[in-house]
């Protein structure tokens, strides 16, 4: 089984993507989404169970999704867990950064059902 | 897959809502910080993220014209977030406008249609005007000793945020703070409070040091103008410790030198006066963007129409529960007096815990009047701008609270009348310059909880309302006769005001058309169970005051029987019910009328009134005495079938033309009851005998 | 509608490539003739429950009624339409409609029959006056076979 943390403060995109991704049974086998609005419900999500990858936002108030993402990949626990960002094309700066911190890939919003699978079956490969 | 998708569309529409509403009030706090000369970055990098959730949101669903809409808007409010760009009236007025083209855009895509919606290319237009900006420049490297790895974690807004506060010369400080994630919540929206009183969070760093699993590390940066022994004072603890960021170096290259103007001290646009805003509101809206972050962790957004489904339960459980209690006499009757009583305990224990149920969903269904008010701020901003006026818009009693359904219903009516108030009472600058009344006309809005109601008053500072000009026109459009026009007490007369075709303009104009008559304005309150009454003084404004009932929901009635049809009276406006057998009625100016312990009380036989047909006139009726306000009416009807609580459901528009009922109500047995709208049958028999009946009938044509 | 057999499935794809995008349309019987509105107009079809008359109300609405617990007028559709009485059977049905402002109304008809499909090809824009007050609110005429069906516009029936 699968679990996916997603992080993401708009209410509609996380149905969207988790209705996405819960047509990727066939591929996937089973998904389970674990959705966080805030980058601290994501911080109090990861310790609870084995979270096999992370989909989220960069721009979130409070903990961004970049420094949630340096949280990762500087944690002993949690730095291989491969993380998928999601945000808008309009910031290349932040697309930069977020690649130069270490994200498994960035997906570019709006993006369709066949990207977001395609980009999560992607970085699910890359786990060790 | 198909169904989820479906769902996370209809969320998609219900939270691009209220994106929408959020972004409109961000808007006017805005417009009010502008006036008061300061700007909150706060406010605008809201507004910027609504506009960026609605485009990426809209993207997903295929809602191209939202799309295109919030991606322009985004890049507007981008440079404005980022000082690229400035804040001006204009650029406000854009934005306020965009608010409603979203929200024509939203229907259309609800409703599935393709048009463009109106006003989106003109839109477009003055967007495509006001873009072209300058080169981003390139990024400050910054002469603090901050860990590069923070800086790497900043998003560009982040940055920008913290150059900005650096130029303008703010100390940077580092809150370490260490969390047990259970309280995680409380705990941060403890700090969040005391430390916005020293000056800006740029960000929340988690370190990735902790001691345990169940505790988290955060590195705060926040910028202030306070020292550090004071920071110190008000904020460290033993989970929390307060650092200076120290400066390398002088800042080489003032901000001036780059020849841009600090962005911040915004310029105040040159109007005659600004346009004031009452305390209240002021900081009201201000303080919404942290209070509404922390409704949206403990609210449950919920459909109305499961409110709806719950309240028609609670309906049919009340039916039971009569139903239990007859049982339970008949019971008694048959010999088990026992069984009876338990049955009776039943009952009352039934009725407590519905009546308990019955509160609670009501509570859920109440929402305070705010809602309704913000948007009528835009609308009167709106009008007073195309009309030439300014108004000063003071609202009080926001946070009285009614049912949800009729707050829905109150935004029309009530825009109506403010629009009425702006066009026809507020004089213009010049006429009040004449009478010495201050340049701002003054539209005051006030809503309070009266016992079972929620009173609602409109009070504007203009010329009030022209009795003879109102006269005349009731007499020019055959309302009343010149008989009646010398006998009309000053209440009636202004009451004329709402007469069909009264109270609309005699010449079409641009800005309102003809206007929308009083008249459906009153019967758009009756409709909701209410009542609307005027004041007015020549010279020195109108009032306008509607009372509603607090919920459309469950109410004590009467129920009575005309011929074959069953109607329902609400209680409170019944004081008694008696037998009635014709003697003593006597006409009186064409009118029944009988003497009810010495007093006279008009009569009015709902089977004539109703264009129902009679029953044999000597068969023993009933007299339903009905009392609003100071005037009473006996009803008659043919039977009285007894008391019920009901749930009053609204009559849909296609019934709009029916005067005379406030809803209907289901009556158990899928069978349905019409409510009677006492207030309106007394005014119509008691307005002029025969000419009432002809307008009854004339009404449905 | 009676199942299709693989047949007639296979001629209705037939047919459809010959006449068009195909729409459906829900057809009934009102004074013996046969209608029929756009089956996206029409949100349910229900038996007539206990219909309350409405007084003073105008002269087509024939009253309001209940079904679960939603209040919906009743518009005898017959009158409305001025097509003259008919007497009222077993087999009458409530259609349930949206109207633009989002109320939910219903129409009486005499007999619900079938769903029928159409072409573009198969319907005829109404150049003829028809007479009556129906003229108004006629779509076009359907012709699937040698029978002649008046389609009819919902939206300016309930919005009028």
């Amino acid at each position: 089984m699968v679990r996916i943390l997603l992080v993401e403060d708009s209410v509609s995109m996380r149905s969207f993507v988790r209705a996405c991704l819960g047509s990727a049974q066939s591929a996937l086998g089973e998904v389970e989404v674990v959705e966080a609005a805030s980058g601290f419900d994501a911080l109090r999500l990861l310790p609870r169970s084995h979270i096999d990858l992370v989909i989220s936002d960069i721009n979130m108030p409070d903990i961004n999704g970049l420094e949630l993402l340096n949280f990762v990949r500087t944690s002993e626990k949690y730095k291989d867990i491969p993380v998928l960002l999601i945000s808008t094309q309009s910031s290349e700066r932040d697309r930069k950064r977020g690649l130069a911190l270490g994200a498994t890939a960035y997906l570019p919003k709006p993006f369709s059902t066949e990207e977001l699978l395609a980009s999560t079956l992607a970085a699910l490969g890359h786990r060790s | 897959m198909v169904d989820s998708i479906d769902k996370a569309r209809d969320e998609f529409f219900s939270e691009a809502q209220e994106i929408i509403e959020t972004y409109s009030r961000n808007l006017l706090a805005i417009d009010e910080s502008l006036t008061g000369g300061h700007s909150d970055p706060t406010l605008v990098n809201e507004v910027f993220r609504a506009v960026h959730t609605l485009k990426g949101l809209a993207g997903l669903f295929g809602a191209t014209a939202m799309g295109s809409l919030a991606h322009h808007l985004e890049d507007l409010l981008d440079d404005l977030r980022l000082g690229r760009a400035e804040l001006t009236r204009a650029v406000l007025d854009l934005l306020f406008s965009s608010i409603d083209v979203f929200g024509k855009i939203l229907e259309a895509e609800r409703g599935g249609s393709e048009a463009a919606p109106q006003g989106l290319t003109n839109l477009l237009e003055r967007l495509a005007q006001l873009a072209g900006h300058e080169e981003p420049e390139p990024a400050m490297v910054t002469d603090y000793e901050l860990d590069p790895g923070m800086l790497a974690v900043l998003t560009e807004y982040e940055e920008h945020r913290l150059r900005s506060n650096l130029e303008q010369g703010l100390r940077l400080y580092r809150l370490r703070v260490k969390f047990d994630l259970a309280t995680l919540d409380k705990a941060l929206e403890e700090i969040k409070e005391r430390a916005k009183r020293h000056g800006e969070i740029i960000t929340y760093l988690p370190t990735g040091e902790s001691s345990s699993i169940e505790t988290i590390e955060l590195d705060l940066l926040m910028a202030s103008h306070d020292d550090l022994s004071m920071l110190i004072g008000s904020l460290a603890s033993e989970h929390v410790i307060v650092e200076e960021v120290a400066r390398k170096a002088d800042l080489h290259g003032s901000p001036l030198s780059r020849g841009r103007s600090v962005r911040h001290e915004v310029s105040l646009p040159a109007l005659s006066k600004p346009l004031g805003v009452p305390e209240e509101n002021a900081e009201m809206a201000l303080a919404s963007p942290d209070r509404s972050l922390r409704s949206l962790t403990q609210t449950v957004r919920v459909d109305i129409r499961k409110l709806d489904r719950l309240m028609n339960i609670v309906g049919e459980l009340a039916i039971v529960r009569s139903v239990l209690a007859k049982v339970a006499d008949r019971v008694r009757t048959d010999g088990q007096p026992q069984l009876a009583s338990e049955l009776l305990r039943v009952h009352r224990n039934f009725e407590r815990r519905l009546t308990e149920m019955q509160d609670g969903i009501l509570e859920v269904r109440m929402v305070p009047l705010g809602q309704v008010f913000e948007r009528l701020s835009r609308v009167v901003r709106q009008i007073g701008r195309e009309l030439n006026k300014e108004i000063r818009f003071v609202i009080t009693g926001a946070e009285t609270e009614i049912d949800k359904l009729i707050v829905e219903e109150l935004s029309d009516p009530l825009m109506h009348m403010i629009r009425n108030s702006i066009d026809h009472g507020i004089e213009s600058a010049a006429e009040r310059a004449r009478v010495g009344k201050p340049n701002a006309g003054t539209i005051a809005l006030n809503a309070f909880q009266k016992g079972n109601h929620v009173v609602i008053e409109i009070e504007d500072d203009g010329r009030g309302i022209d009795e003879n000009a109102l006269l005349q026109k009731a007499l020019r459009l055959g309302k009343i006769n010149l008989n009646e026009r010398e006998e009309l007490s000053r209440e009636e007369i202004l009451g004329l005001i709402f007469l069909p075709g009264v109270s609309t303009r005699e010449v079409v104009d641009d800005v309102s058309g003809r206007g929308v008559g009083m008249d459906v304005v009153k019967t758009n309150i009756s409709h909701l169970g209410g009542v609307i009454d005027v004041q007015s003084e020549p010279g020195i404004g109108t009032k306008m005051t509607i009372t509603l009932p607090i919920t459309l929901a469950i109410v004590s009635a009467l129920l009575v029987k005309v011929g074959q049809d069953i109607f329902a009276m609400p209680l409170n406006s019944v004081s008694e019910a008696l037998s009635f057998d014709g003697r003593g009625v006597r006409v009186v100016d064409g009118r029944e009328v009988m003497t009810l312990r010495g007093q006279s009380l008009p009569l009015c036989r709902l089977a004539r009134v109703l264009c129902l047909p009679e029953q044999d006139p000597r068969a023993r009726k009933f007299v339903v005495v009905a009392s609003v306000g100071s005037k009473r009416m006996g009803i008659l009807v043919d039977y009285l079938i007894g008391q019920q609580d009901i749930v009053i459901k609204p009559l849909g528009k296609s019934l709009a033309h029916v005067r005379g009922f406030s809803g209907a109500t289901e009556l158990g047995d899928q069978r349905v009851g019409l409510v009677l709208d006492p207030a309106a049958l007394i005014e119509e028999v008691l307005l002029s005998g025969e000419n009432a009946r002809e307008k009854g009938m004339r009404a449905h044509g | 509608m009676a199942d299709l057999t693989r047949v007639e499935r296979r001629g209705h794809l037939r047919r459809a490539a010959q006449v068009g995008p195909i729409r459906e349309f829900l057809a009934f019987t009102l004074a013996g003739e046969l209608y029929a509105v756009e089956l996206t107009t029409i949100r349910e079809i229900v038996s007539p429950p206990p219909i309350t008359h409405v007084p003073r109300a105008a002269s087509d609405v024939l009253g309001i009624c209940s079904v679960r617990g939603l209040l919906v007028t009743v518009i005898d559709l017959r009158q409305r339409l001025r097509l003259g009485d008919g007497s009222g059977s077993q087999r009458t049905r409530i259609l349930l409609s949206e109207t633009a402002s989002g109320e939910v109304v219903g129409l009486l008809v005499d007999e619900v029959r079938q769903v029928i499909r159409l072409g573009a090809s198969e319907i005829e824009p109404v150049a003829s006056v028809l007479g009556g007050e129906i003229s108004a609110h006629v779509q076009g005429i359907g012709r699937p076979s040698s029978d002649a069906i008046v389609l009819l516009d919902l939206g300016s029936i309930v919005g009028a």
